[in-house]
């Protein structure tokens, strides 16, 4: 008999806070964590905004490893895992580290480490660049990072899945743990703010000079951010025998491949990301009480998004609360859909959903109730975590409140 | 010396078939890069970015979308190439 | 009932041949492939072995097409995935039908790629960054370019772990299977060879020669070796719920019995622990396979001539496999491939199936003297004719991961 699976510890590392309690209330208060970029220049660009996390303190987490040496995206895995199992009352040694594991989602690994490489390489200085480059660099230190850190021995893999990251991780685990092969997954997602992305986006002309404004008419593009989400998962007996407060259990997931196009999403993935999500939760549309959307801010995905969302829920998507809290955190990469599915977990375990704010202004194209502006007490029974990445990869998550 | 018409017209070309592998001779100023190349957004915006970067120009973000055809491309570039001359 | 996880064809672009069989070939006469490195130049560098795969182009595979849009590692993968498909017997016809997934290990997925595009926005401007360099910066790139390249439109996902990655890739497909996600998903790894991993390796003194001694000898488990040799290439599998390819009419070449994972978290520094994690990955696939070690009739070590990580591969396996450990035959095919990083389980998948087809298992090749407690003593530079149906193949990343699997040849 396969083990239910359910979220007993949540950690945040974002641009509106560091932890889940202050992360949840700067949500709920429609904060915003968009500014100017401080960690490169940009002024050869033609946008300046970005959402980071200022003040964050590695070595406030990191004890084992050197702050001086891992990455940023490692830290920012580290502090949430650390979060995470904090939250969740866990102390690592009270557990049998053989059957802990990690799963870490990412769009960009440790791109500081490729970016100070391409910096020496440019001016000449190349033999300036040491041993730390391979080790540190390559993406899969994150989740390496993290277990070497917490001493955990179990599966360990980065799942580099662009902006749908966070949900394949806790979809991975959510597998291990059904499948048996652990009794707790730390699972989630990170990214360190990066010149690499941001040069990218800008030049594929996607980021919004001011604000991002998911779902509005006059939207003009999404905000790079960074940041980090990890859940504790564990089977729902194990989390009862030791009086758990449990957030929520994961009751399934889909996963689809557009195969169309590498920047532009199609609608067909989306909607079959989420038909099997439902399917495979046995949960029809109408039972859906909240959807944390993709939600990214621009034309293209809003209104794509929009249309799949009315694909698979028909008329019930006119009653089914959408918001996307990328309006307040940007889009943090592979972080995103990790702290997406953690605010799915507080929404269903508060019973209150998040704006999506700087919505002024109705698109007629996007005309779902996206909790414009203000933070709403809903009694969420279901909710469903959307995420579409880069090479057309769709992640939709379902998570259900667990019956008293 | 300031280049020909014909100078930068060949030098669009080439940078479009560098990147869509379609012959050059197929191309004159009236085809349109989606309807008679049929190639997509991301593939335009590339030949339109690697055309700025050949001939050194930046065109602004809000006449990107106006540049349809290989002719439209042409006169760009002639727009700002000799946007500091005059 | 679980459901059982067959290979039904395969595909692999190597420095020893584009197909398994001529792979196979090559590693039986011993033939290697690595040689001085002519993608990139290595001047100044201590190391300028590699296994390249020469001559490589997209054309010989995918026919006339426009490959700007796939930078040099998509190009590997969509070609191998060409290959696999067709061997497995997936037609456009059927993949329009039904959705066939791709779970690809990589380890840097396109780091040339993502350097390239950085380093042009640096010298020339980001308003001169290129767009369509920038959709392949994404480390799933490859992935998301394969899938719309043959229109597989299930499960498409991208797995880091090092060096473990393609056989990490594997395990992550094969559970897929068994849960009923997945009826049919390519599944292996790939990664380029370039001058930035080639570059960071060497610096990090763990290629062979990097460190100044005198030589290249990238040899697993000799007493000679002094770090591996870095290669490049793509392997994919196709797997298949057995039942349905069965009822499909397509042969399974190999079954997938058991698998396994591990991590150090002292990351190679503390040997005992090292050889833990490895040992626990082995013994857990065998469990799962539910078979004992007698039951084992050869080893594919993923040892590729590192002075430490060898040794600690070699005492966990003897250590899950006790008596058993000097009777059984042992393969490293690194010896000949180079550490193909991404590539590397997977090809070592395909090598193990070809060495029971064809009744031969290659040699380690050059192994000329282990150091005196070396615990396989049957391993050897000698391709050994021998009926083989079982087969133990091992992972070991760089940074704690390792992981095993058990594959069971099919009648």
């Amino acid at each position: 008999m396969q083990p239910r699976v359910v979220v007993t510890g949540i950690g945040t590392v974002t641009s509106i806070g560091i932890g889940c309690a202050l992360f949840w209330d700067s949500l709920l208060s429609g904060r915003c964590g968009i500014s100017a970029v401080q960690s490169f220049d940009t002024s050869s660009y033609n946008v300046h905004r970005g959402a980071e996390v200022r003040d964050f303190c590695g070595e406030a987490f990191v004890s084992k490893l050197s702050c001086n040496r891992i990455g940023r995206a490692s830290q920012f895995a580290i502090a949430a895992a650390r979060l995470a199992l904090g939250d969740a009352n866990l102390d690592m040694r009270m557990l049998d580290a053989e059957r802990v594991g990690v799963t870490i989602g990412t769009t960009s690994g440790e791109p500081q480490m490729i970016e100070r490489f391409d910096d020496a390489a440019v001016s000449g200085e190349l033999n300036s660049i040491g041993p730390e480059f391979m080790r540190f660099y390559p993406c899969h230190v994150i989740a390496a990072h993290v277990a070497s850190e917490l001493n955990i021995e179990g599966v360990n893999v980065t799942i580099p899945t662009a902006c749908a990251a966070g949900n394949y991780a806790i979809a991975h685990a959510f597998d291990v743990l059904r499948a048996g092969r652990a009794d707790l997954m730390l699972a989630g997602g990170s990214d360190s703010f990066s010149r690499i992305t941001y040069t990218g986006f800008a030049r594929l002309g996607a980021i919004a000079p001011e604000v991002c404004q998911p779902f509005d008419r006059n939207r003009k593009g999404m905000v790079p951010g960074e940041g980090a989400g990890v859940l504790v998962l564990e089977p729902l007996e194990r989390a009862i025998a030791r009086q758990a407060r449990i957030y929520a259990e994961v009751v399934g997931y889909g996963l689809s491949c557009d195969a169309h196009h590498m920047t532009a999403a199609h609608p067909f993935g989306a909607a079959r990301a989420m038909e099997k999500a439902l399917s495979e939760s046995r949960i029809e549309p109408e039972q859906v009480s909240y959807i944390s959307a993709h939600g990214t801010g621009t034309p293209t995905n809003d209104r794509i998004e929009t249309s799949a969302v009315k694909r698979v829920f028909k008329d019930a998507a006119y009653r089914t609360p959408i918001s996307s809290i990328k309006s307040m955190l940007g889009h943090s990469m592979g972080a995103a859909s990790a702290i997406e599915a953690a605010v799915c977990a507080l929404a269903i375990f508060h019973g209150r959903v998040p704006p999506t704010i700087n919505l002024e202004e109705p698109d007629p194209e996007c005309d779902l109730d996206y909790v414009p502006n203000c933070a709403r007490e809903l009694d969420v029974n279901v909710a469903m975590n959307n995420a579409y990445a880069f090479g057309g990869n769709n992640a939709s998550l379902m998570l259900r409140k667990i019956e008293a | 010396m300031a280049m020909s018409v014909d100078e930068i017209r060949d030098k669009v070309k080439r940078s479009i078939a560098s990147i869509t592998f379609i012959d050059p001779e197929k191309f004159d100023d009236s085809t349109s890069y989606e309807v008679d190349l049929a190639i997509d957004s991301l593939s335009i915006l590339e030949i339109v970015v690697d055309v700025e970067y050949q001939f050194q120009i930046k065109v602004p973000e809000d006449e990107l979308s106006a540049i349809r055809t290989i002719g439209d491309t042409v006169n760009t570039v002639q727009k700002y190439l000799y946007a500091e001359v005059v | 009932m679980e459901r059982r996880v067959v290979i039904t064809g395969a595909g692999v672009i190597s420095s020893l041949g584009d197909s398994p069989a001529r792979l196979h070939t090559a590693l039986c006469e011993g033939r290697t492939g690595l040689r001085a490195i002519e993608l990139f130049n290595t001047t100044g560098l201590g190391c300028h072995l590699g296994g390249e795969v020469a001559s490589f182009s997209a054309k010989t595979y995918l026919g006339e097409k426009n490959f700007r849009p796939l930078d040099r590692t998509s190009q590997l993968v969509a070609a191998t995935a060409e290959m696999a498909l067709d061997r497995s017997g997936w037609s456009v016809e059927m993949r329009g039908q039904h959705e066939v997934g791709l779970a690809l290990g990589t380890m840097f997925c396109s780091v040339h790629t993502i350097s390239q595009f950085d380093q042009r926005a640096l010298v020339a401007g980001p308003a001169y960054a290129s767009p369509m360099d920038f959709s392949n910066t994404v480390l799933n790139a490859a992935a998301g370019q394969t899938a719309i390249w043959h229109n597989l439109r299930g499960v498409n996902s991208t797995i880091a772990a090092g060096s473990a990655s393609g056989l990490q890739a594997i395990i992550y497909a094969s559970e897929l299977i068994r849960s009923g996600r997945s009826e049919a998903i390519l599944a292996g790894g790939a990664d380029e060879l370039c001058f930035e991993s080639f570059y960071g390796f060497n610096r990090a003194e763990l290629l062979c020669g990097s460190n100044h001694s005198p030589g290249d000898f990238p040899i697993p488990f000799d007493k000679r070796r002094n770090g591996f040799a870095l290669g490049e290439g793509a392997a994919l599998l196709m797997l298949e719920d057995a039942e349905l390819a069965a009822e499909r009419g397509a042969s399974a070449l190999a079954e997938i019995s058991g698998q396994g994972s591990g991590f150090d978290p002292s990351r190679g520094t503390d040997s005992r622990k090292s050889v833990a994690a490895i040992a626990r990955a082995v013994s857990l696939s065998l469990n799962d396979a539910h078979v004992t070690p007698d039951e084992i009739d050869c080893l594919s070590m993923s040892a590729n001539g590192s002075v430490r990580t060898d040794r600690h591969e070699a005492a966990a396996v003897a250590a899950v496999l006790g008596a058993r450990a000097n009777a059984i035959s042992v393969t490293a095919i690194k010896s000949m491939l180079g550490e193909t990083l991404g590539a590397s389980g997977a090809m070592q998948v395909i090598s193990l199936m070809e060495a029971m087809r064809d009744g031969a298992l290659p040699g380690i090749s050059q192994l000329n003297e282990v150091e005196g407690d070396f615990p396989l003593r049957k391993a050897g530079p000698d391709t050994q004719k021998l009926d083989l149906s079982r087969g133990l193949i091992n992972s070991v990343g760089f940074d704690g991961g390792c992981c095993s699997m058990v594959l069971t040849r099919c009648e």
